[in-house]
């Protein structure tokens, strides 16, 4: 198959000093470009102190650094004010303090909390925790038949008592892309509720503009973008972000400590307690102009077609159930499952292949409740994938359909 | 830079006749209906789950059987497990779920090293020996087996 990778092999050192891989897990993690780890490195060898503390230059350039980092990643999100971008450990850590502070100070017992039935793990679980905490009510999106979020019914659980709508951009376990301008539209015309977006699998392969959105909070990791693991971002209306209380104390949060109490340091200082992880916003900021200069338009294009062509052909196969709405719906997620051979199974046969795939509940049980399956198998798509991925996709799950001998 | 090498232990080794013939025609898999002891496991990877039911008598395991769904590796494990816990007094199918346990895990120092001597199983359960090569579905393998210990140890 002759669909060439958007992004050289070449680029990715893991990928290039790997021709036979077939790593088709992006959802999980990026693979991670030259730029980006030529970055990191950069930052330690060049620029390495602390950020904000230090009177002599080395400090003021790992500052800089950092300042910059903010600014570009900011850019790339379409957030105006860049001082409104947070940085945290990932969306995980970006969710739990939504729900911690702004959660902690506004909801109380008779409020709502309103989450979907397809959300990952990491924006339900601090949802129905917060609501355990307070006394609140979760109430849970259905589906449509191809999983994604039932208009509908959102209509009809949206209400006065309404506080918080987390729901997601993209699914993590089937792809689909949730109409976030109709989820607003129906939030906005029925209540006062803040709508916080887990946007883990839209930034890397969406086009994204926070204040376009008309939303209140958006969270993204950066390792599923190309960027280093343990960084990720929360972005946030600056009113509400000033009333919030802090979520963690110390390092540069703070203004002053006096014996009885303290003061908080501004915007975005207020919530990135201790040190900041500089490095890895630095590098972060180098993958998104990796990003930027391959074009979220064309990232997105190239990935419908290869979705598309995998598809086409893994529905060919006897016995494939795929999930989610039809491909231009998606991101670069196929999820699916092979009659009588178990996702794990499945998982363990494409790796001989040099196929890596994800198998399991992809963090959302309550999904996979609904599609009533324990698992489904994963392969999702980025963009160094290319047609020969698909090719040994789908001999992978031939071979393994004849271990298992349900085919001849 | 060093490559990523996929799973080069034979896959066929794990997947061989005897496993998958237990994973496509699975022995007790089937209710008891009033059993002395239950025990139930989940794996958290992937959500599968295994309930085995164990009807003691004399100290003796008189019957055993599991339901739940799992990959063709925890059914089949399960399933070889069934026909050899059967008869066996509870500390010995503990022992027994202990020496799998064992077998599984290179880091015990039995199915890691070339010249570690295998530990002496049952012959019914000679095919789990094909999955000790796969870290990733060890977990798989012991499902049912915990399942077990969780059942018998909450009726010592």
């Amino acid at each position: 198959m002759s669909i060439a990778s958007l992004a050289p092999r070449a680029d990715f050192p893991l990928l290039a000093a790997n021709p036979a891989l077939h790593y088709l897990d992006s959802a999980a993690t990026s693979q991670k470009p030259a730029a980006m780890l030529d970055a990191l490195r950069h930052f330690y060898e060049t620029s390495n102190a602390n950020p904000h503390r230090g009177a002599y230059a080395l400090s003021a350039l790992a500052t800089d650094a950092y300042h910059d980092a903010r600014a570009t990643i900011a850019r790339f999100v379409g957030v105006a004010d860049a001082d409104c971008l947070i940085f945290t450990r990932g969306t995980t850590e970006s969710m739990n303090l939504v729900a911690s502070s702004w959660g902690g100070a506004h909801v109380g017992p008779g409020d709502e909390i309103v989450v979907s039935a397809i959300e990952h793990h990491a924006n339900f679980v601090p949802w129905q925790q917060l609501a355990l905490r307070t006394g609140a009510t979760l109430r849970i999106v259905e589906l449509t038949s191809t999983q994604t979020i039932d208009l509908d019914m959102l209509r009809d659980v949206i209400g006065a008592r309404t506080k918080i709508v987390a729901i997601t951009h993209v699914s993590n376990a089937v792809g689909s892309i949730t109409p976030l301008q109709d989820v607003v539209r129906i939030v906005r015309s029925r209540s006062a509720a803040v709508i916080v977006v887990d946007g883990a699998q839209a930034v890397p392969h969406l086009a994204v503009n926070f204040d376009a959105l008309d939303i209140d909070f958006y969270a993204f990791s950066g390792h599923k973008l190309l960027g280093p693991m343990g960084i990720g971002v929360l972005v946030g209306r600056r009113k509400l972000l000033e009333a919030m209380p802090p979520y963690q104390f110390g390092g540069d949060m703070i203004e002053w400590v006096r014996d009885a109490d303290s003061t908080w340091n501004v915007l975005p200082h207020k919530f990135e307690a201790g040190t900041p992880n500089a490095a890895d916003a630095v590098a972060l900021a180098a993958a998104v102009r990796y990003l930027d200069g391959l074009g979220m338009a064309n990232v997105r294009a190239h990935e419908i077609a290869l979705l598309e062509a995998a598809e086409a052909r893994v529905r060919a196969l006897p016995g494939v159930t795929v999930y989610g709405p039809p491909a231009a719906q998606r991101s670069g997620v196929l999820s699916f499952s092979l009659a009588d051979v178990h996702p794990h199974d499945l998982a363990t046969i494409l790796d001989q292949h040099g196929v890596c795939i994800r198998a399991g509940h992809h963090c959302a049980q309550p999904l996979m409740r609904r599609l009533g399956v324990s698992a489904t198998a994963r392969a999702s798509f980025y963009v160094y994938s290319d047609g020969s991925d698909v090719d040994a996709l789908v001999g992978a799950l031939t071979a393994a359909q004849q271990l298992f001998a349900t085919v001849d | 830079m060093s490559s990523v090498a996929p799973f080069t232990a034979s896959i066929a080794a794990m997947y061989q006749d005897a496993l998958l013939a237990h994973h496509r025609a699975p022995h007790n898999r089937r209710v008891i209906e009033s059993p002395s002891a239950v025990g139930a496991r989940k794996n958290p990877v992937c959500g599968d789950d295994i309930t085995v039911m164990v009807t003691l008598e004399s100290d003796a395991v008189r019957d055993v059987a599991f339901t739940g769904r799992g990959c063709s590796i925890a059914t089949a494990s399960a399933s070889m497990m069934t026909d050899a816990v059967l008869g066996l007094t509870v500390s010995d199918a503990l022992a027994l779920a202990d020496a799998v346990d064992r077998m599984l895990h290179p880091d015990a120092g039995q199915a890691g090293s070339a010249d570690a001597v295998p530990e002496p199983l049952p012959d019914a359960l000679t095919p789990l020996r094909g999955v000790a090569p796969f870290p990733g579905r060890h977990g798989c393998a012991m499902l049912p087996w915990q399942a077990l210990r969780e059942a018998l140890t909450a009726k010592r």
